[in-house]
Order: structure tokens, then C-alpha cells, then sequence
């Protein structure tokens, strides 16, 4: 079996804000609700959507959003480097950036490392209201408070696949029956997800776009989330050296 | 940590992490076992009061520590590289043949009121010895040591058949604030105890018999101006006048210095830290 | 009798004023152990960190602290393996001082983890390229050095040594103290740069990332140098309140001076290689980055002013300071220089770690803003009582300070002896 690379592409004009991948991955997760009084800085969000403008006053105004989630940085990935325990799994068969929660000492070095924000602590115990616990995923293992948890390309679901795979006797996942809760999840077909290494798939395709681009490529982390657009304002942004400049502020989902 | 873990990889940065921490611990943990051990050997060769005056003459000042052959005029400053303990030195039996004590012809010294009888050995911790006719050894305050004393408070003298070693603790005593062990000036087997009514503490069957390491004849002198100095430096710390004008020092020094803090004085004087 | 307990020759004030003293401290360690308590049992949602601010005031606290007790190391290492005679007046208190900064740190990291019973993880299953484990496996050996460079200090008590098991494993364990510098020396080095090492190698932060040497990055360095700076300059400070609260004389003047030049010398080094590496980093590694090093300037209240504060006035002043001998003489400048050399390494410290983290690294972030809550202050304030009370009791009890007897003024000079001195 060849090595996969999985990654994903991002079409941010077809995003338009909806939110519904955030509510399938925490779906799909067993992400806890939130405690009370609990802000938006403290929240589990293993995808989460930006939204940008342009800086301009009415009626100049434009708006953008920009789904982020874990990047699986391929090169010197800095969370991987830095974790104490060896928490950090990077499985070569598909190139996912996984977490071991259950290794996690709970530091938050790998969260200081990370430039994406893509890393998430459990500051609260999760607890689920009575009845609610009818909602969890079997599949999927709760964290406990004290530890970093973040995307995993929903690898919970390639290892069903793969065993559908075996169960159907070949070896090889088929291209489609592997998706990640957020691609499965997303209205408009912003989120596409593939094989980086397959030349035919969408998103190799996809990121050997002209308007495709990724985020912080200077640092030299090779991601494998291909974001594009058309428009040149959302190019400008992306690119921009000086973060958030005075005129163009960025709000959070 | 060990290479049987989940995640163990063979690599260079491995072997180097991994090596120096468990040389690190190697090295800690050897030298606390080492100390343990050679502590555990000195308390079963009954080394302990020997340490505890190396220990304690390690800490008295740089002045205090002066070669006995800087009291005679041989050196201009010297320290005492065996604690006082003149019978393992090799500098001192040469100075001895280059430089023999001249005789000294009165029988005592006699300074500043105070009587040094020169019929005895005399140790630098303010105590003599004088070898008795049946050959054991009495033990005593010098006067300058029982006029520190006056009426000490208690007396912890050791038992009959107690060991003592040169430098090590002859008798404890307590007196206002002092808390003072004397050093002993020989070595051997206690036979019988005094007391301060009797003029003597201790007899004690040598075992061996070697006074080479106390002083005699002219060196007294010598080492009581100094040691007269020192008490003048450690009473004037406390403000009180002086003995230089000229006055006897009483029976009981430390009725003339009700403020001073007597413990300082007496540890100063019976070299104990 | 309180006496049995206190060293001869030196005069400590009345147990009920000690207790007086003791007592605000005590009550303030208390208060502190709650606010942890509370961290411990209820999560980390008791603190203002967030997802954005990882680390916070502890971790700012801890670096600090580390390296300013790192005069205990340093003069170790000066004083047993370069026999500098002199530092023997304040080794003992360099080492409590050493003790109580690295265990407080340890105490504090147990609390800001999310899992403390994991802790045994990192020796488990080290991850030996991390900066962090490295900091892990140095810290908890060299704060186990400490404690049994603590040990003789509390077994030369003056009761305890009565005991002869007491008494002659400190003399054994004194014999070999210097394998013991050496291994601190060596612990030291490595973890004071793995601090800075933490901050240099990440990529993903173009604010802290540094280019260096094989694996280490120049904070890896620069974090050894400041440290080794900084730890005379704390010791000088720590002795000069000592004696204000004390009112006692308890070095003498010519050792504080010392350890000024020390610390004035290597703060030099320090400041000149910091510049070279500014430079460096604002006009070769940042850019590289995608990231123009004049923008993290421009997120107030982050200006240059802040650089400028940390190379300049509180790096090449104090550094310039202490190397002028004519103002080292003068207790009062030598004392601010100190003071200011120590400010300038916390602020180097603070830089590193909330600065690092404030600034966005994302095109559409924001610049956030975070404020220690309660909790996070009580633990902190936890371990500054802690230090206090450790330190007092040490000081009362254990020989901290072995010229203090020496310099016990004498209040009549004895004059008249001179003649009967003769040849002496």
C-alpha cells in the first residue's frame, strides 16, 4: 500500500459561514458542551470558521470566510517536535497528525507552537447533561480535562473504512468512503477532502490551482490544507506580513 | 526511557540524551553512597570525634589556625595543616632540630596574676596534661580556663573507662549562656574523674603515650600574650573596658561582663565554632 | 534555650518575634496554597489562560526564578571548581536561595499542567529532540543536586550536629563537594539554555524563532549568559536585604563588589551578543519568515520601547554600572545596578513568553491581551512566601553567612595591646 498523504482544499468563496462543519466535528468528537460563563478563547473548536473583510466601509464592504482547522504540517511540524512525551503520533501511512490525549501531560508547549492556533486544551472537565449522553459516538474516545486535543482528520473513521476495506477483501480505502465529519458535513462543497499523492484526486488538483495558496508557507511547515480564491483582497490578506492590519480586523464564528 | 518503551528510537540524539542523564545519575548517586559509606566506616572505627574537631577547626577563623611555630618566632604566619595535631606533622620535628625551645629556668609563668606551672603540657584548648609517676596522665583546666569557667553552671564529665582521643571532647560544661565541650589533650582510657573543687578533671591511662603535639617550657609565653589578645578582641566585642590597663583578671571573668555574650567567649577560647 | 539551636558567635532576635515575622508570610503561603488547591481540583479554567495564552504568569514566574536562583550554580562553580576564596561567604546562601527558586518552580509547574500524575511520563517516554524534556530530565536533577547541597548546610546546625552520624556524613559529603558543583555546573548550562532553547526553536512563533548553532538556537546561549548574569546580581540583592532587615553586617563589602564585577562582566558579553543577535534575527531570520520584525512593534503597548528597555536601560546600563569600579564602591549605585540587571533579565523572560504569545501569527488574528487572575497570583505569591519563609528559617537556624561572625563589630577598638603584640 503506498504511503497517502491526506489534505484538504478549501474553496473560501464558497464558504459562507454556516458553521455546519464546526457542529459535525464536535458531533462526531464527543466535544463536550461548554461550561457556563465559558468565552470563546476557552472553547473546544477543532474546526473553526474565520471571518475576514476587506477593510472597506459600506458599500465597499466584502467578507470572507475562512474554515481553520489543523494543517497536518508535513515539514518540521512544530507541535510533533516539541511534545515532551511523544504525545504526538504522525502516522506515515497517511500523514495525519495525530494526538494521544491519553499521553498528554497537559503542558501546552505544542499550543505555544502552534503559528495555525489549531490545538485545543480542555480547561473544564467535560460532562454531559442526563440524556445527553445518548448523543456520544461510539467510535470516538472522550478526553479528559488537563489535556491538548485538536483534528485528526476524524481518523476514527479510517480505520472503519479500512476495515470495510478489509472486510471487502482489498487493501486500498476507496477514495469516497473516507471523509472527515466537517467535507461530509459542509453545504456548499467548500471542504474537499483527498489524497495529496493521487494526481487524480480533487484536491491534488485542487491545490496545483493558480489562486490556490496556504497559510504561513514562509515558515516552512508544509501543510496540507490548500486554500483558494479568486478574490485578490482575500490573497492580500492571506499574504499580508503585518497580522490583522489596522483596517482589516478579523471576527471569529 | 528504556529502550523496551513504546516510541524507544535508536539515534544519536538517544544515546547522548539518554547517556548523560544516566551518567548524571550515576554520578549523584555514587557520590551520596560514597559519602555514606566512608561515614558509616569513620563511626565504626570510632572516628567521629576526630571529624568532629577537623570539622570543627575547618571553621574557626584564618588567625585562630596559627602553626604553633608561629607563637616561637619561626614563622611569620602559618596555618596548621594537621589541626593542631602536631604529632603527624613532618615540618614540625625538622623546626625542633633546627630550632630547639631554649630552657626556660623559673618553674611557672606567671602573667597578668594568672599561674601557668611548667611542670606540665599544655594544650592549645586551654587544658594540661602532667605525667604522673605511675604513668597515667591528670587532666586540668589551665587558669585562664578555670577563671572562664568561675562556677560553671554543670559539668558533664565522661564515665570511667570512656576513650578519648587527641582534639577530640574531654568534658562538656555550661556556664550562663555557654554551651562548651574542652578539648582533651591525650589520648586514652579515663580511670578516674575530678572535678573543679578538685583542681583536676580527668585521669587517664595513656593509650599511647605521646604529647608531642602540646606545648611546654618556652612556648607558653608566647601563646598565652596571643591568647590574651584573643580574649581582649572577643571581650571588646561585647563594649566592655579592656584588661590592657593593667587589671587582674578575677576569679570569675564573666562576673565582669554581664552582657557579654559568654557562649561567643568561651567558644573563642576553647576553640569550638 | 533558644541558644542550643542558633549558631554560636551571631545574635538572632527573640522566637516570638520570629514568629511575628514568620506569621504574615505563613498566612500568605496559605492563602496561596488555596488559590493552587483550587487550580488543582477544579482545572485550569481557574486561571486566565486561554487557547491563545498557553502559558501565562507561571510560566513567566518560572523562568524567571530559575534564572535568577541561578547563582547557586554559578557560584558553585566559581567558588569550588575556579577557587574564587572570596564567594565563600555566600555560597550557603546562594544554595537556600538555589533550592527554594527551583523547587518553587517545580511546585508551580505541578500545578499549571493539566495532568501532574502524568509528570512521570516525560522520563518514560522522552521525546529527546524537545527542549522541553531536556528542561524536564536537567531541572529535576539539579534540584535534587540542591537538596544534597542543602543537606550539610542543615546538618551543621548546631544541634543537629551533635548527632556523629550527622556530623560525619556532612564532613564526608563536604569532602566531595565539588563533583557536586561540577554536576550542577553541567545540569545548570544545559537547562538554562533549554529554557531559551524552548522559545528559539519554534518556527511557528517568527517573534521568538532564532537561527543557532547545530540543534540549539542563539536563545539557547543568550538564556545560559543572562542567567549566569543575573545570579550574582540576585545574590547581591537577596544579601543586601538580608542584612537591611536583619540590621547586621553579614559579608564584607569587597565580596558584594565582586560579585557585582562578575555579574557586570558577563552581562556585557551578554548585552553585546543579545545586540548581535537582534540584529541578526530583525534583519535575516524574521523576514524569512514572512514576517518584518518592525511589525510586532507596531501592537501596542508592545513598541520598541520595550526592546529598547531591555537591551539598553536595563542591560547595557546596569552592565556598565557594575564595571566601573568607582561606582561598584558606592553601595547605592552597586545595589540598583543589581536591581536593574535582575528587572532586565525578568523583563528578557516576559518577553519571550507572553510577548511571544500575544503576538498574532495568523494574516486575520487578533493581538489579545491576557491579566493573571487571582488564582493564578495567590499560586504565585504561594511561592514567594515559601521562599521567605524557607530563607528565614535557614537563616536563624543554619550558618548562612560565615564572615557574619567576623564582622560583628567590636564597639571598643583594643588599642593598648599593640605593645604587648611585640612580634605578632
Amino acid at each position: 500500500m503506498n504511503a497517502k498523504r491526506y489534505g484538504m482544499s478549501i474553496d473560501i468563496d464558497r464558504c459562507n459561514g454556516c458553521g455546519a462543519c464546526m457542529v459535525a466535528c464536535a458531533v462526531e468528537n464527543n466535544i463536550p458542551p461548554a461550561h457556563a460563563g465559558i468565552d470563546e478563547r476557552k472553547g473546544l473548536t477543532w474546526i473553526r470558521v474565520y471571518k475576514v473583510d476587506n477593510g472597506e466601509d459600506y458599500p465597499g464592504r466584502r467578507s470572507a470566510f475562512v474554515p481553520m482547522l489543523c494543517q497536518h504540517c508535513g515539514e518540521h511540524t512544530p507541535c510533533a517536535g516539541v511534545c515532551p512525551q511523544q504525545a504526538v503520533d504522525i502516522d506515515p501511512r497517511t500523514g495525519i497528525v495525530g494526538q494521544m490525549p491519553e499521553r498528554c501531560l497537559g503542558c501546552r508547549y505544542c499550543m505555544a507552537a502552534c503559528p495555525y492556533h489549531a490545538r485545543y486544551f480542555n480547561w473544564f472537565d467535560p460532562a454531559w447533561p442526563a440524556g445527553m449522553e445518548q448523543t456520544l459516538n461510539p467510535d470516538v474516545a472522550p478526553r479528559m480535562r488537563g489535556v491538548v486535543e485538536k483534528c485528526n482528520f476524524c481518523h476514527g473513521r479510517w480505520h472503519a473504512a479500512k476495515e470495510r476495506a478489509a472486510a471487502a477483501g482489498t487493501d486500498e480505502i476507496r477514495p469516497g468512503d473516507y471523509v472527515p465529519a466537517c467535507v461530509e458535513a459542509c453545504p456548499t462543497g467548500a471542504l474537499r477532502f483527498g489524497d495529496l499523492n493521487d494526481p487524480a484526486s480533487d484536491v491534488s488538483q485542487d491545490a496545483k490551482r493558480p489562486e490556490s495558496f496556504r497559510l504561513l508557507e514562509k515558515i516552512g511547515t508544509d501543510p496540507k490544507i490548500y486554500y483558494r480564491s479568486r478574490k485578490d483582497w482575500v490573497h492580500e490578506i492571506a499574504n499580508a506580513p503585518r497580522p490583522g492590519a489596522a483596517r482589516k480586523e478579523a471576527d471569529h464564528a | 526511557m528504556f529502550p523496551w518503551n513504546y516510541g524507544f528510537h535508536w539515534s544519536a540524539a538517544s544515546y547522548i540524551f539518554l547517556g548523560a542523564f544516566y551518567t548524571v545519575l550515576v554520578i549523584v548517586v555514587s557520590t551520596v553512597a560514597t559519602a555514606s559509606i566512608r561515614s558509616r566506616r569513620a563511626l565504626r572505627s570510632d572516628l567521629a570525634d576526630r571529624i568532629r574537631w577537623e570539622s570543627n577547626f575547618h571553621d574557626l577563623p584564618e588567625h585562630d589556625r596559627a602553626c604553633r611555630h608561629v607563637l616561637t618566632g619561626e614563622f611569620k604566619s602559618r596555618e596548621c595543616p594537621h589541626a593542631f595535631d602536631c604529632r603527624e606533622c613532618e615540618t614540625h620535628p625538622k623546626l625542633l632540630a633546627r630550632h630547639p625551645l631554649p630552657p626556660v629556668e623559673e618553674h611557672e609563668e606567671d602573667l597578668f596574676g594568672m599561674s601557668f606551672p611548667l611542670d606540665r603540657f599544655y594544650h592549645r584548648g586551654h587544658t594540661w596534661a602532667r605525667l604522673e609517676p605511675d604513668g597515667s596522665m591528670t587532666v586540668g583546666l589551665d587558669d585562664l580556663g578555670r577563671r572562664l569557667l568561675g562556677t560553671p553552671d554543670s559539668v558533664e564529665l565522661p564515665a570511667p573507662g570512656a576513650h578519648l582521643h587527641v582534639n577530640g571532647t574531654a568534658f562538656r560544661f555550661r556556664k550562663r549562656d555557654a554551651d562548651v565541650r574542652v578539648l582533651s589533650p591525650v589520648e586514652g582510657r579515663v580511670i578516674e574523674t575530678g572535678g573543679p573543687e578538685r583542681g583536676w578533671y580527668l585521669r587517664v591511662q595513656p593509650e599511647p603515650l605521646d604529647v608531642r603535639h602540646l606545648l611546654r617550657g618556652a612556648e607558653v609565653r608566647p601563646w598565652l600574650m596571643r591568647e590574651m589578645e584573643r580574649l581582649q578582641l572577643a571581650l571588646s566585642q561585647e563594649g566592655a573596658p579592656t584588661l590592657a590597663d593593667g587589671g587582674v583578671p578575677l576569679a570569675d571573668i564573666s562576673a565582669a561582663y554581664p552582657d557579654a555574650d559568654w557562649d561567643e567567649v568561651c567558644g573563642e577560647m576553647f576553640l569550638e565554632a | 534555650m533558644h541558644n542550643d539551636y542558633i549558631a554560636r558567635g551571631v545574635k538572632r532576635c527573640s522566637t516570638t518575634r520570629f514568629l511575628l515575622w514568620i506569621t504574615p508570610w505563613a498566612l500568605l503561603l496559605v492563602f496561596g496554597l488555596y488559590s493552587a488547591g483550587l487550580c488543582l481540583v477544579r482545572g485550569l479554567n481557574q486561571t486566565n489562560m486561554d487557547n491563545r495564552f498557553a502559558f501565562g504568569l507561571w510560566i513567566f514566574l518560572d523562568l524567571t526564578v530559575i534564572a535568577l536562583g541561578a547563582g547557586a550554580f554559578f557560584t558553585g562553580f566559581l567558588l569550588y571548581i575556579l577557587k574564587i576564596a572570596d564567594l565563600r561567604a555566600v555560597i550557603n546562601s546562594a544554595v537556600v536561595i538555589g533550592l527554594v527558586c527551583y523547587s518553587g518552580a517545580v511546585a508551580v509547574l505541578m500545578v499549571d499542567v493539566g495532568q501532574p500524575l502524568r509528570a512521570w511520563f516525560t522520563f518514560w517516554y522522552p521525546n529527546v529532540h524537545s527542549m522541553l524534556t531536556e528542561v524536564t530530565f536537567c531541572i529535576t536533577c539539579y534540584l535534587t543536586v540542591l537538596m544534597i547541597e542543602y543537606l550539610p548546610i542543615v546538618l551543621k546546625n548546631r544541634k543537629l550536629r551533635q548527632v556523629p552520624g550527622f556530623l560525619v556524613f556532612e564532613f564526608e559529603l563536604h569532602k566531595l563537594v565539588y563533583v557536586l558543583a561540577g554536576v550542577g555546573t553541567f545540569l545548570s548550562f544545559f537547562h538554562q539554555g533549554s529554557l531559551g532553547g524552548l522559545y528559539g526553536v519554534l518556527r511557528g512563533r517568527p517573534f521568538a524563532f532564532r537561527e543557532g548553532l547545530a540543534v540549539w538556537p542563539s536563545t539557547f546561549f543568550l538564556f545560559i549568559l543572562s542567567a549566569a548574569a543575573a545570579g550574582p546580581s540576585f545574590i547581591l540583592l537577596t544579601t543586601w536585604m538580608v542584612e537591611k532587615i536583619s540590621r547586621k553586617s553579614l559579608v564584607r563589602p569587597e565580596v558584594l563588589r565582586l560579585l557585582g564585577r562578575i555579574s557586570g562582566l558577563l552581562l556585557s558579553v551578554y548585552v553585546l551578543a543579545k545586540t548581535v543577535d537582534t540584529l541578526v534575527w530583525i534583519n535575516r531570520t524574521s523576514p524569512g519568515s514572512g514576517f518584518p520584525a518592525a511589525q510586532y512593534y507596531s501592537w501596542r503597548p508592545f513598541g520598541t520601547w520595550i526592546l529598547f528597555a531591555e537591551i539598553v536601560v536595563f542591560g547595557l546600563a546596569p552592565a556598565l554600572i557594575l564595571l566601573a569600579p568607582k561606582l561598584r564602591a558606592r553601595r547605592g549605585w552597586l545595589i540598583s545596578a543589581a536591581a536593574m540587571a535582575c528587572f532586565g533579565v525578568a523583563l528578557n523572560r516576559y518577553v519571550q513568553t507572553v510577548q511571544t504569545l500575544a503576538l498574532p501569527t495568523l494574516p486575520f488574528d487578533k493581538f489579545l491581551s491576557y491579566t493573571p487572575s487571582w488564582q493564578e497570583t495567590g499560586t504565585f505569591l504561594a511561592v514567594v512566601a515559601y521562599g521567605v519563609l524557607v530563607y528565614s528559617f535557614s537563616f536563624r537556624y543554619f550558618r548562612l553567612f560565615p564572615e557574619e561572625r567576623e564582622l560583628r563589630a567590636p564597639v571598643h577598638q583594643p588599642e593598648e595591646e599593640l605593645e604587648l603584640v611585640g612580634r605578632y
